[in-house]
């Protein structure tokens, strides 16, 4: 998978960079609008993220011009501006998905994944990590056979968690969502936190393999995890 | 000549001298008018007087000739006289001048007409028939008029003189009236001007708060208050703010720093590292919320509707249920489901979230939360959040809604937000053109109410939107 990344930004850049490249994609860095532009005609892309603030070519006009050419390619657009107004002209102009500057890193990982399997949805209703198993038609989670009892909050965040197992998931990524909270305000993340103290009470207590694991300062991650 | 002066004092004078010299002309063309026609009636009484002495004197000779009995014996000379026959014939004429003209037609009256004799002398004409032994004969008495027309100029020249010494007496006294009445104006203007930061506390003199000047000045006062006011809130903001924003970025710093002094084993790194994160992304919440307030500042677009004000309650109250159970708290929500109003529930609801959130912080272990939607007597929605927390001091009740401002300075970040949440809820109810007010007794706690105007409540639900 091969990614185009337009950002001026050369620190921003290049930690997007590295972090796609960890993550196994091919990955592309275009400084200015005019060098991107090059880029998406010299080679194909099977992504393009890119950042509406940019010297010389701004981002919408590069969008505009690629959407012109009528090329299904799914663009990603970075703003530092989150006035609604700004997003509705990005998503008119014919970007797929923005995320707004400052961007937590699992995030932006979460929307490439899925803009790149767009289309191809098939979500397993049986989830599991480890001795932990999920029944998303059932409602019915049990860990070691033992059955857990989890309000529907719980039932949802957890799923979600399992859904993006292996991977940290943000507190923005779930305010949005599991809570389906337009805007992240601080008493949404203590209801959060909260929410994954209980949950993590009813999964973990008792059992040396904790599942559930903060990572510190950017989130939470289901993982068939050391002791 | 400029058309429109600089100063206010040279335009009124102006204008001032300007109909002066209107009025004045027109008086002094009254005035000569009138002299005029009194003049002329004088001319034209004498005319007839002279006509009734000359009608005795008048003799008719055997020889059909006309003569004037004891006329031209005296030195003045009178006037012009002449006789004529009605058909045409001069019959008579006193030395001097001649009349000239066309043989008069026969008047029926008495007949007066102004002519110019042959040196150019002006002379009014009184003719007249009359009946003189058993002829009709005509008489043509003239008068000049010089001695009326030259007094006529001299009044014309006189007050044509007297016209401007007037009018500039006049402007001087009105420009010096008019300056003595904007002296004040200056006054406020070079005040007004030399108004910045620095001395933003000072005020104009009133001398009389009655008159206009007064109440303008009064008026001033007012605005430079509010300025001052609005000065206080931005320094204070600012100077709080770049304290919020500088606070995780010192804790950013401190933690990199001490990270990279020395080897350290990986899950030293590890902390460090997210250690920083947790504080970028306090930083970015911070950024966020002064955004959300200064697009406040700027007027949001509302996307209104008409709402259950008790379900937009509930649905706050779930999300935060969860803070009050770890506090052992409880939270009674309780009202009047029918009371609607045209809101933007999203925007509304930060202010629920906001308030109620607070009343969870503030109220202590195992106390209970009370939220009431009500419809007021004025008919105003009210929402009224109540908790069991200290209270707050009565001095810092108008201040709990300013940007930053921390009623318990010692509370640390952690525990609260950055103190924007109440500030963001005034804004919110603001932006429906309603008001927070709040109620609280030291000790007992405090109650926070949201009053929504009686516009935006009742009516039918709206469809669709």
């Amino acid at each position: 998978m091969h990614i185009l990344v337009v950002e001026d930004e050369v620190k921003v850049a290049q930690a997007l960079k590295e972090g796609l490249e960890r993550e196994a994609y091919e990955v592309s860095v275009a400084a200015s609008g005019e060098e991107g532009y090059y880029l998406l005609d010299a080679a194909s892309f099977d992504l393009v993220i890119l950042d509406l603030m940019l010297p010389g070519r701004g981002g919408l006009e590069i969008l505009a011009t690629l959407r012109g050419r009528d090329r299904g390619i799914p663009v990603l657009i970075l703003t530092a501006r989150d006035a609604v107004q700004d997003r509705v002209v990005g998503l008119d102009t014919g970007a797929d998905d923005y995320l707004v500057k400052p961007f937590a890193f699992p995030e932006l990982l979460a929307r490439i994944r899925a803009l790149l399997r767009r289309g191809r949805v098939e979500l397993p209703m049986r989830l599991s990590v480890g001795d932990l198993e999920m029944d998303v038609d059932g409602r019915r989670v049990t860990r070691s056979g033992r059955v857990l009892e989890l309000t529907s909050r719980e039932f949802k965040l957890l799923e979600y968690l399992l859904r993006n197992r292996g991977r940290v998931v943000s507190r923005e990524m779930l305010a949005r969502d599991v809570w389906q909270e337009t805007t992240r305000a601080t008493p949404l993340d203590n209801v959060i936190d909260v929410h994954i103290a209980r949950l993590r009470r009813k999964v973990d207590d008792g059992f040396a393999a904790k599942l559930i694991q903060t990572v510190r300062g950017v989130g939470f991650i289901v993982n068939e995890a050391s002791a | 000549m400029r058309l429109s002066p600089r100063h206010v004092r040279t335009r009124l004078t102006l204008w001032y001298v300007g109909v002066l010299s209107g009025v004045l002309a027109l008086y002094i063309a009254a005035t000569l008018l009138l002299f005029q026609v009194f003049l002329r009636r004088q001319l034209d009484d004498s005319l007839r007087a002279e006509f009734e002495r000359v009608e005795d004197l008048i003799e008719v000779a055997p020889d059909g000739t006309i003569a004037m009995g004891g006329h031209g014996n005296d030195d003045e000379p009178g006037p012009l006289l002449e006789v004529w026959s009605t058909d045409g014939k001069r019959l008579y004429r006193s030395e001097g001048s001649e009349l000239g003209g066309p043989a008069p037609g026969i008047p029926t009256e008495w007949s007066l007409s102004s002519a110019v004799l042959s040196d150019g002398t002006r002379v009014r004409v009184l003719a007249r028939s009359l009946r003189v032994g058993d002829r009709a004969v005509i008489v043509r008495i003239a008068l000049s008029e010089e001695p009326s027309r030259h007094e006529w100029r001299e009044l014309l020249l006189g007050l044509l003189f007297a016209l401007p010494v007037a009018v500039a007496i006049a402007g001087l006294g009105g420009y010096w009236l008019v300056r003595r009445a904007l002296r004040p104006l200056d006054h406020m203007a070079r005040h007004a001007e030399r108004l910045s930061a620095d001395n933003l506390g000072e005020r104009l003199p009133i001398d009389n708060p009655d008159d206009e000047l007064g109440q303008l000045a009064r008026v001033f006062n007012l605005s430079f208050a509010r300025i001052e006011e609005s000065f206080g809130q931005l320094r204070r903001f600012t100077a709080d703010a770049s304290h919020e924003l500088r606070t995780p970025l010192t804790a950013i710093r401190a933690v990199g720093e001490v990270a990279l002094q020395g080897q350290q084993d990986p899950q030293r790194y590890r902390d460090a590292i997210g250690s920083m994160l947790e504080e970028v992304d306090r930083l970015s919440r911070l950024v966020g919320s002064l955004l959300v307030l200064s697009r406040a500042d700027a007027g949001p677009a509302l996307g209104r509707q008409q709402t259950a004000l008790l379900g937009l309650v509930r649905e706050s109250v779930a999300l935060l249920e969860i803070l009050a159970d770890e506090k052992g708290q409880r939270i009674d929500v309780k009202g009047d489901a029918d009371v609607f109003a045209a809101v933007d529930g999203l925007i509304l609801r930060q202010a629920l979230i906001n308030l109620i959130d607070n009343a969870i912080q503030y109220s202590p272990h195992g106390a209970s939360i009370r939220v009431d939607v009500r419809r007021s007597a004025a008919r105003e929605a009210v929402i009224e959040v109540a908790d069991e927390g200290p209270g707050i001091p009565e001095a810092d009740r108008s201040r709990v809604f300013e940007r930053f401002y921390r009623l318990d300075k010692a509370r640390s970040r952690q525990q609260g937000g950055a103190g924007l949440g109440l500030s963001i809820a005034l804004w919110a109810v603001q932006a429906h053109g309603g008001r927070i007010e709040v109620w609280s007794e030291e000790g007992k706690g405090s109650a926070f109410r949201i009053l929504l105007p009686e516009e935006s409540v009742g009516g039918a639900p709206a469809l669709g939107g």
